[in-house]
């Protein structure tokens, strides 16, 4: 035992106590906070895009800009919302001091008109005493789109076509609007016998820009918007009463039904562990695959440069399995653990975050499901593991393993199109089915092990599997044994015979 | 009473249907230097796997150290295979205290023991070097020394002198003597016959699996047969009727225009009597001497393809 923990810890040190792997952990945080600041300011510092409404109705132009108004005061109460958070003293937001509509909420249209009511001044005004000390001041967010007027030579369209057709060197960036730095992102055409009818002919939306549909989006809601209007009119609905009606955000609050009366709102908590068995699932087939590839690189070189015969002369081949699985599966594990723990240390200090922080950590560590995640993730683990070991006692090159790899590849992420369906219906047929696959076993079991699936299923399914896992590293162990020291490489046809039986 | 460290009793290997080692049995005593010779694929590798408990004979018993399996005592033996290897990424010191400490040198000994092999062996410079940027001569050295580091007892050296150039391989003997002066019993592999010349105290020979020879090299060519070398410029045939005589070769013809013959004579045959004949016969000879056996002659007529009966006889004469 005391050589395989030897052996376990030579592959974790080479590993984890390389440069590159030093570096990485150093690099990847600042890389992460890189990425983020300059999508941010990308963001931030990206132009309006602008757009031109030829309407022969002259009727819809109007929807159009309401629809953008309406968008970008949703926008500065999110952006206002999210400020408040960070700038606010803490105290300040636990003890709902900030007064409505200027503290974070939901942004319904009551709360929008109100806030915009009193304005950005007064929302400062009522934030002031409550703001941390050196909190910078609002900014905000700039405006996503922009209505321009046609040119002058569109506005002499006689029709449709016409007007694409003028309007073609614009969006082409062939010519720009008068005054506009960029180039024209849009152009809205709207027919003279626009309306709800079915017969009605449709608007046009021209762009080059296809993969951006935001705006797209907006003039779509604002004429849908706009027809809704006409027919509430043509109904006798006032159109007071229409923004009334769009107004309403129905209440509804989720319950849990398996937790005690009082308890059972859904909370932040309920959320997180709900995410849990999927993100866990996710992380295992990183490890997996991750720790697999280190397995077969690692024992092709033992096996190639002939270390492995010193090796075996020092120690069982059992012995070396164990230290090989042991020293990369705690490789596999450090990183996901650095992650996590790194990601709630951020999660604490970041200001606002603490909540989410807390509540993530109570989900993973404050109930028994970590350590149902850890036995899945490990029987997972140790039946790839084992698999992969085997394949790089029989390979030469990483050329030499491709052709075992393949079907092993295959294997592993076979379950991905399943998962999402056991993640949605985890007591389902097909989370079962998934559940008495050995293999899978471990996947359907975490990805379930939170909606409480039948006990008997998740017991049987589990000593199957273990049997399985028993049965294999026999049989792996048996591969690993007769070919680490065969100086070439077996073919795909000899790997029944080296399982088969000890090479005596 | 000489002790044994090392006996194998008909030791069997099978793959499928081929028998690479085939009922062998050979002692090794405590101190001595043993040879282990024998052509490619005679079975040389395949008997260390099983002497160090690598792989599973398939019949016969081995004991090493008075332990039935390698696998208790593996600690005090030192292992170097025929095809070595290092892991690139790390360092000479680090390389040789991780096997010491692997069989059971503890860690910081191990380290201590490391420097100071280095250090004797002049590569302390390198201790901090990774093993990809040492020559394969230094690699080798440090393979060689990460074997003897936990002081072994019982050393088995494959192939140790392949690859090496004759100012390391003069190393190696000398470190293998020192080795044996302090009372540690090696057993090397090789077809490379002067080391094994110069350096066993006995040897064995195998070929096809199978021993063909046991002993020292004194035993060797006592039971090989006696050879004559002579030069004449007369024809040599009358001497083929010669008591004793079994077989003339002729080896060429020399610069002063002579032919020189090897005379192989029946074992126990009297070379005074071939001499005689040829004095009778009027051969006028310019050379005329008894060739002792070079263990590279004994080699190839033990090892060679097939068994034939002078190699019976000789492995009679060796049981």
């Amino acid at each position: 035992m005391k050589s395989a923990l030897l052996i376990a810890w030579r592959e974790y040190r080479q590993y984890i106590f390389s440069r590159g792997f030093l570096l990485f952990l150093v690099l990847f945080p600042l890389g992460v906070l890189f990425v983020g600041a300059t999508v941010g300011y990308l963001e931030r510092a990206k132009p309006a895009r602008s757009f031109v409404v030829f309407d022969e109705t002259g009727r819809y132009v109007d929807a159009i800009d309401a629809e953008l108004e309406r968008r970008r005061k949703r926008a500065i109460l999110s952006a206002w919302d999210a400020y408040v958070r960070l700038a606010a003293e803490p105290e300040a937001l636990e003890a709902a001091l900030i007064p409505e509509p200027f503290a974070p909420g939901p942004a319904n249209h009551a709360r929008v008109e109100a806030f915009f009511a009193a304005g950005l001044d007064a929302a400062a005004a009522a934030l002031a005493p409550y703001l941390r000390e050196n909190a910078p001041a609002f900014i905000e967010p700039r405006r996503q789109f922009e209505r321009l007027p046609l040119p002058e030579e569109a506005r002499a369209a006689k029709n449709l076509a016409d007007a694409a057709e003028r309007l073609r060197p614009y969006l082409l960036d062939e010519k720009r609007p008068p005054g506009a730095k960029e180039p024209l992102f849009a152009a809205v055409l709207i027919p003279a016998g626009f309306s709800r009818a079915p017969d009605a002919p449709s608007a046009e939306y021209w762009s080059r820009n296809l993969t951006d549909p935001a705006l797209e989006s907006v003039i779509a809601d604002a004429l849908d918007y706009a027809l809704q209007r006409e027919a509430a009119g043509d109904y006798g609905l006032s159109a007071a009463a229409l923004e009334e009606i769009a107004g309403i955000d129905a209440p509804l609050e989720s319950f849990r039904p398996d937790k005690a009366d009082g308890e059972a709102a859904l909370t932040l908590r309920d959320r997180i562990e709900t995410s849990l068995p999927a993100m866990m699932t996710y992380m295992l087939l990183v490890v997996v695959f991750g720790v697999g590839n280190l397995l077969l690189t690692n024992t092709i070189e033992e096996r190639s440069n002939k270390i492995v015969e010193v090796l075996l002369s020092s120690v069982t081949a059992g012995e070396l399995m164990m230290g090989k699985l042991v020293g990369i599966a705690a490789v596999g594990l450090t990183m996901p653990a650095i992650f996590v723990v790194g990601g709630l240390v951020m999660a604490f200090v970041a200001p606002g975050g603490n909540e989410f922080a807390a509540e993530a950590a109570g989900a993973l560590f404050g109930s028994h499901l970590i350590w149902v995640y850890l036995f899945y993730f490990f029987c997972a683990y140790a039946i790839f593991a084992m698999i992969f070991l085997a394949i790089g006692a029989m390979s030469n090159s990483l050329q030499d393993a491709q052709s075992f790899m393949g079907p092993v590849m295959l294997v592993v992420f076979l379950p991905l199109p399943f998962m999402f369906m056991v993640y949605q219906n985890p007591n389902g047929l097909i989370a079962s089915i998934l559940t008495w696959i050995p293999i899978y076993t471990p996947y359907a079991a975490m990805m379930r092990a939170a909606a409480g699936p039948p006990l008997w299923e998740i017991v049987g399914a589990t000593a199957l599997m273990l049997a399985f896992a028993i049965a294999l590293a026999r049989v792996m162990g048996r591969i690993f044994r007769n070919a680490i020291l065969q100086s070439a490489p077996p073919k795909a046809r000899d790997v029944w015979r080296l399982a088969k039986k000890e090479a005596r | 009473m000489t002790e044994t460290v090392l006996s194998l009793e008909n030791v069997v290997k099978r793959y499928g249907g081929l028998a690479a080692v085939d009922g062998l049995s050979f002692a090794v005593a405590r101190g001595e230097i043993f040879g282990f010779l024998g052509p490619n694929g005679a079975g040389k590798t395949t008997t260390l796997r099983m002497i160090l408990g690598i792989i599973p004979p398939t019949a016969g018993r081995i004991t090493v150290l008075d332990s039935i399996s390698a696998i208790p005592v593996r600690h005090r033996l030192g292992y170097l295979p025929e095809e070595r290897g290092l892991y690139r990424k790390m360092r000479a010191a680090e390389t040789i205290a991780y096997f010491a400490h692997l069989r059971g040198v503890p860690a910081r000994a191990a380290k201590k023991k490391a420097h100071e092999l280095l250090e004797r062996f002049g590569l302390a410079d390198f201790a901090r070097a990774k093993n990809e940027a040492l020559s394969k001569g230094m690699a080798q050295k440090v393979q060689l020394l990460a074997t003897i580091a936990h002081e072994p007892e019982l050393l088995i050296l494959d192939e140790p002198f392949s690859g090496l150039d004759p100012i390391n391989q003069t190393t190696l003997e000398a470190l293998i003597r020192d080795l044996k002066a302090e009372g540690r019993t090696i057993i090397f592999s090789t077809h490379v016959m002067q080391h094994a010349e110069r350096l066993c105290d006995r040897f064995l020979i195998i070929a096809s699996g199978r021993k063909r020879f046991e002993g020292d090299l004194a035993a060797a060519r006592a039971a090989f047969p006696p050879r004559l070398l002579l030069r004449t410029r007369d024809p040599v045939d009358p001497l083929a009727a010669a008591p004793g005589v079994r077989e003339i070769v002729a080896l060429g013809e020399t610069t002063d225009g002579e032919r020189e013959y090897e005379i192989v004579l029946e074992r126990g045959a009297d070379p005074q009597l071939v001499l005689k004949a040829a004095f009778e016969a009027g051969i006028r000879l310019s050379s005329f001497e008894r060739a002792g056996a070079s263990l590279h002659d004994i080699f190839v007529a033990l090892a060679g393809e097939k068994e034939d009966e002078q190699a019976c006889a000789m492995k009679e004469a060796a049981e």
